[in-house]
């Protein structure tokens, strides 16, 4: 490639400047506060609740829109009704809003006096207790303030990240391979299962990992939403921000490490998977 | 006297609720500063929670004048070494030159029947509030709360303690807890700041929400200061101190009372908006042992408040 050098420098300058000098900035305050101490701002029962309700709540609305981001993308990639370029348009609004906009809709949405919050309280709750009740918890019918709503913020945020990875591959896949694939006998989900989901995964995988990471570390939308109740709805970032406004830089950066290893740690282990699904397939 | 080569500026840098205040401050603040024969000032207000800005000022927002909620997060600034460790000293009442108090807000009619502290604790009624880890009014609604079961033979860390269990939602700031309990209709009572509560009133409807002022609450005294170090020379240093003077002059008292605020000086104000305030016994930051000592004690990490939500 021309001008190898000079693009290479650019990016590798822009990158350090952009991306690692934060993060490093971040681990330098981590270093001075010293690792036995960072062990001790993070090992306390509502900093793991609050990492544990993120990190839960986030691979939920990761694998939820896994699973509807790929359908999402095949409906719109290969059918063609009315308002589809409408709707093609429309999956990028989440990018496009502000979180805290996004966070203050969704709640006035879910809220118990919200259009879908009343609806949940006045008809899903009584129906669903009605059929499920004698197996199991009770659903209140809230959303909005319980991790009902961190959920669905956390999916709105994500939603664009799988449906708009996997959308140009869904295009390269020709009908002629599904042609080819019934004339040799095999039925519509063997299909999808043999020869559609394997060239998609590795697209897929990464759309998932973007959406999850995103969610780990969405605040504005989800702190309308969460009611923030510690133990129960407290999510890690607050934490961080709690920290912050106590001007206690030291733990802010602790809890703010404690994330970044997990994450770290949960997108290693989906290249991993990535590398041994390409492994197993052998293509693509 | 030299024509002043260009336009001095000012910043103040507020805190959340005093947004309309000062909108109308600052007006009256320029046609006050032209009348005495300077030229135009440029004069802006940046507005966000209080220890936000506090810190946006330590890491180097240029303000010459902050006005925040708490003298505490003033003190965090003095610490950085942007003002003197004695600023509080430096202007009237303690450099508050307005103060505020809580009180409740309860859906018309007060179905619930609260009149004072010991009914939030009542089985199923719930209380909004902001957190008092990230919100300085929500630090009072606390201490207020506290004051109440002090003078009322309760064992206060218990009191606070059932207190906060009564809370379904601790939004991040006092905007956050209004909208919560006007707009999305959750909770029975909404511990507010007096003028957020009476904001909410004028802007929402004064037949949706009552105001129910307690026996006890406390004395808010949100302070104000001049930070030396964002000062660039004598003439902005003029402007600065001359803007944080005529809060105390009977036009801006009365524009005080106007906003809900209890100022000091009633020369000036509409008789209607003195009126507004009714007597409360009203405790202030020293009963609780000053600041310092009340942000380690209740506020800290592992401090009395994160006390409230360990597993038991």
């Amino acid at each position: 490639m021309p001008g190898l050098g000079l693009s290479a420098g650019i990016t590798l300058t822009m990158l350090s400047l952009v991306v690692l000098l934060p993060i490093g900035a971040l681990l330098w305050q981590g270093a001075n506060f010293g690792l036995s101490n960072i062990w001790a701002t993070v090992n306390r029962p509502r900093v793991w609740a609050a990492l544990y309700l993120s990190f839960r709540l986030s691979l939920f609305a990761a694998i939820f829109n896994l699973i509807f981001g790929v359908l999402l993308a095949w409906v719109l990639v290969r059918y063609r009704f009315p308002g589809r370029r409408f709707l093609d348009a429309a999956v990028d609004l989440p990018f496009a809003l502000p979180t805290a906009v996004a966070g203050i809709a969704l709640t006035a949405l879910y809220a118990p006096n919200g259009v879908l919050g009343g609806f949940a309280r006045d008809w899903i709750a009584p129906i669903g207790n009605a059929v499920f009740g004698p197996f199991g918890a009770q659903f209140s019918g809230k959303i909005a303030y319980t991790q009902i709503g961190i959920f669905i913020a956390l999916v709105f945020v994500g939603l664009p990240f799988v449906a708009r990875t996997v959308q140009p591959v869904i295009e390269e896949i020709e009908r002629e391979v599904e042609e080819a694939s019934a004339t040799l006998g095999a039925g519509r989900l063997y299909t999808i299962r043999r020869v559609i989901l394997p060239m998609l995964s590795p697209a897929a995988l990464t759309g998932f990992a973007l959406a999850l990471a995103r969610a780990v570390g969405e605040y504005g939308s989800v702190i309308f939403i969460a009611g923030n109740i510690p133990m129960l709805t407290e999510i890690a970032p607050l934490l961080i921000v709690i920290q912050l406004e106590e001007f206690n830089y030291d733990a802010a950066a602790a809890i703010g490490i404690a994330m970044l290893v997990i994450s770290f740690a949960m997108l290693l282990a989906i290249n991993l998977i990535q590398i041994w699904s390409r492994r197993r397939i052998g293509h693509v | 006297m030299a024509p002043q080569a260009q336009a001095q500026s000012l910043l103040n840098v507020s805190y959340d609720p005093t947004r309309e205040f000062y909108r109308e401050y600052n007006a009256a603040f320029a046609a006050h500063w032209e009348s005495l024969g300077k030229d135009r000032a440029s004069i802006e207000t940046s507005h966000g929670g209080s220890g936000a800005q506090a810190r946006s000022v330590i890491d180097g927002l240029n303000a010459q004048v902050v006005t925040l909620a708490l003298a505490s997060d003033i003190d965090r600034i003095a610490e950085a070494g942007k003002l003197p460790e004695d600023w509080q000293s430096k202007l009237p009442h303690n450099s508050s030159p307005y103060t505020s108090t809580i009180v409740f807000l309860v859906r018309e009619g007060n179905p619930r029947d609260i009149t004072d502290w010991g009914d939030l604790i009542a089985e199923g009624v719930q209380v909004i509030t902001p957190n008092p880890k990230t919100s300085g009014g929500a630090r009072w609604n606390y201490l207020a709360a506290w004051a109440w079961a002090e003078k009322n033979g309760q064992e206060p860390q218990e009191f606070v303690g059932q207190l906060f269990k009564n809370v379904p939602v601790l939004d991040s700031g006092a905007r956050g807890s209004t909208t919560t309990f006007a707009q999305r209709g959750i909770g029975d009572v909404l511990l507010a700041w007096e003028n957020e509560a009476y904001l909410a009133l004028k802007e929402l409807g004064e037949d949706q929400f009552d105001i129910i002022v307690p026996s006890v609450s406390v004395l808010a005294e949100p302070p104000v200061a001049l930070v030396e170090s964002n000062i660039a020379d004598d003439a902005q240093r003029e402007l600065a101190n001359e803007y944080l003077d005529y809060l105390y002059s009977p036009e801006a008292q009365a524009l005080a009372f106007k906003h809900f605020y209890r100022a000091w000086d009633t020369s000036a104000a509409a008789p209607e908006d003195v009126e507004r305030f009714p007597e409360v016994e009203l405790v202030d930051i020293e009963h609780f042992g000053g600041w310092k000592q009340v942000q380690d004690e209740h506020f800290g990490d592992g401090g009395i408040f994160d006390q409230i939500y360990v597993p038991q």
